[in-house]
């Protein structure tokens, strides 16, 4: 992914979205217990488009942003959602994305992971006495939410981040006008074949 | 060029768990004028205009959703609450008889009515609307509308129609976060009403639906169905957050434990999950221990 300033401003932009909608939408919405966490799931899909430095870059802010507005303690967060961008950016460096499941199945194993992280700070951070064991079933709804939510989320993110992206996919539609060979006009015998790019491959 | 990247790439990794855990070591141990709480307030009232707007704008969709949920939730409660009623008329009718007795009573000892009432009447309070919750369980708190410039403080008592929400954690100009009782690390002075036993009820980390009452003597007789309000008591030195007569919760299940405390479980009467609108006990008269 290319950064520009408008695409810095994009991801700024997404970014703030999602934390609004997160503490002030999706936060009251209880599904079998859990509420959906929209946030990692964001962070997960701009880490799959931009690669490990840019998913920690934007998880480390993202999740400053989500502890101020919720005035928790600071740093909680923005350890759980770098770890979450990074890891991500390192699945995209590594591995082809094949497969339109791919991305929601990888947002369900880090949406897991985000849920276990937040809670084990939470509890690391001041829990004296017991522990529910809801807790559990929250983290394990909301890995299945956030495989869920990743399915609508991945496309309109890509869809939005699309100028910065390196490579996309080649298209696969055919051109409609083929320039036919003109009689009489062949090819000289040892001239060399211009061969045209792949149509789609944009830089 | 590949190895410059990977070192790179290591090195923002680094840098990031690094400023962290720093934030988060030093906005642990820090004050609350410290800079990093000044900025995270800074933060906080940039925001809650934004927040306001879109609680506001997305209300119809959580309600369509929360209707959906309370339709799935209610073909299930409809008997137990029939039973419930039952129990709350003959208990009404109870109460109607001693409150006219205690009425007899105060006229004939000449005391002011205002004095002995559950509130006093030095709260003002400020009634405020809920713009953010935080999306975890272990975390039981809510974002409100109304701040220091409404003339909230930090541990200022928070009530809903139904009874006790929590206490005022942290305060911006414009906005502030609410602990409510169900998180684990908020504790509340509870007396068995009318005049039973006192103990303390918090939560267990996790559980949003049920608290525990603590230190309860395996002596003490309570039953299931009793009504906890909060004891409001002060020794001089110390006192409770919340005043005295808040409504908490019912008790619903009560075990002898092995050891000298019985184990009692308590639902709170404000269903916390479907809070809309509440009222922050301002003023007040002091109270030792917590009021600077």
């Amino acid at each position: 992914m290319i950064v520009t300033r408008q695409i810095g401003f994009r991801i700024a932009a997404i970014v703030l979205a999602a934390v609004i909608l997160q503490v002030s939408f999706f936060s009251y919405i209880q599904i079998f217990g859990a509420a959906p966490d929209v946030v990692p799931v964001v962070i997960a899909a701009v880490g799959l488009l931009g690669g490990a430095v840019i998913g920690a870059v934007v998880g480390f802010a993202a999740g400053f942003l989500l502890d101020a507005t919720l005035l928790q303690t600071l740093g909680v967060s923005s350890l759980v959602l770098l770890s979450v961008g990074y890891l991500a950016g390192r699945y995209r460096e590594s591995f082809e994305i094949d497969g339109s499941s791919a991305p929601a199945l990888l947002a369900g194993g880090l949406g897991l992971l985000a849920a276990a992280g937040f809670t084990a700070m939470a509890l690391t951070l001041g829990v004296d006495g017991t522990v529910s064991g809801l807790v559990v079933r929250e983290v394990v709804l909301k890995g299945l939410l956030a495989y869920l939510l990743m399915f609508p989320l991945y496309p309109l993110i890509r869809f939005s981040l699309r100028p910065a992206l390196v490579l996309e996919e080649p298209s696969t539609r055919r051109p409609i006008f083929r320039k036919r060979a003109r009689p009489g006009r062949g090819r000289r015998p040892g001239a060399r074949v211009r061969r045209a790019s792949a149509p789609g491959r944009a830089l | 060029m590949y190895r410059k990247q990977v070192r790179r790439r290591r090195a923002v990794l680094v840098g990031l768990i690094v400023g962290s855990l720093v934030l988060l070591s030093a906005h642990f141990s820090e004050a609350r004028s410290g800079p990093l709480h000044v900025i995270q307030r800074g933060v906080a009232t940039v925001l809650s205009p934004l927040e306001a707007v879109a609680s506001q704008a997305l209300k119809p969709a959580r309600d369509v959703i929360d209707w959906f949920d309370e339709t799935w939730g209610a073909r299930g409660e409809n008997d137990e609450l029939r039973g419930e009623l039952a129990d709350v008329r003959e208990q009404l009718a109870e109460a109607q008889v001693a409150m006219g007795e205690n009425e007899e009573f105060r006229e004939l000892l000449g005391l002011d009515k205002d004095e002995l009432a559950g509130f006093d009447p030095a709260f003002e309070p400020v009634t405020t609307r809920v713009i953010t919750r935080s999306p975890s369980l272990v975390n039981a708190s809510v974002g409100v509308d109304a701040g220091s410039a409404d003339g909230v403080e930090v541990d200022d008592a928070v009530v809903a129609p139904d009874g006790l929400v929590g206490r005022v954690a942290e305060v911006t100009s414009t906005s502030a976060q609410v602990q409510l009782i169900t998180d684990h690390r908020n504790g509340v002075s509870v007396q068995v009403a009318p005049q039973g036993p006192q103990g303390i009820v918090s939560a267990q980390a996790g559980n949003p639906e049920d608290l525990q009452l603590e230190f309860f003597s395996n002596d003490e007789e309570v039953e299931e169905g009793q009504f906890l309000v909060t004891a409001g008591w002060s020794n001089g030195e110390l006192s409770s957050a919340y005043p005295r007569g808040v409504l908490v919760g019912e008790i619903t299940e009560t075990t002898l434990a092995e050891q000298d405390f019985q184990q009692v479980t308590v639902r709170p009467f404000v269903d916390m999950q479907d809070l809309q609108y509440m009222q922050i006990l301002t003023g007040g008269p002091k109270r030792p221990g917590v009021d600077p």
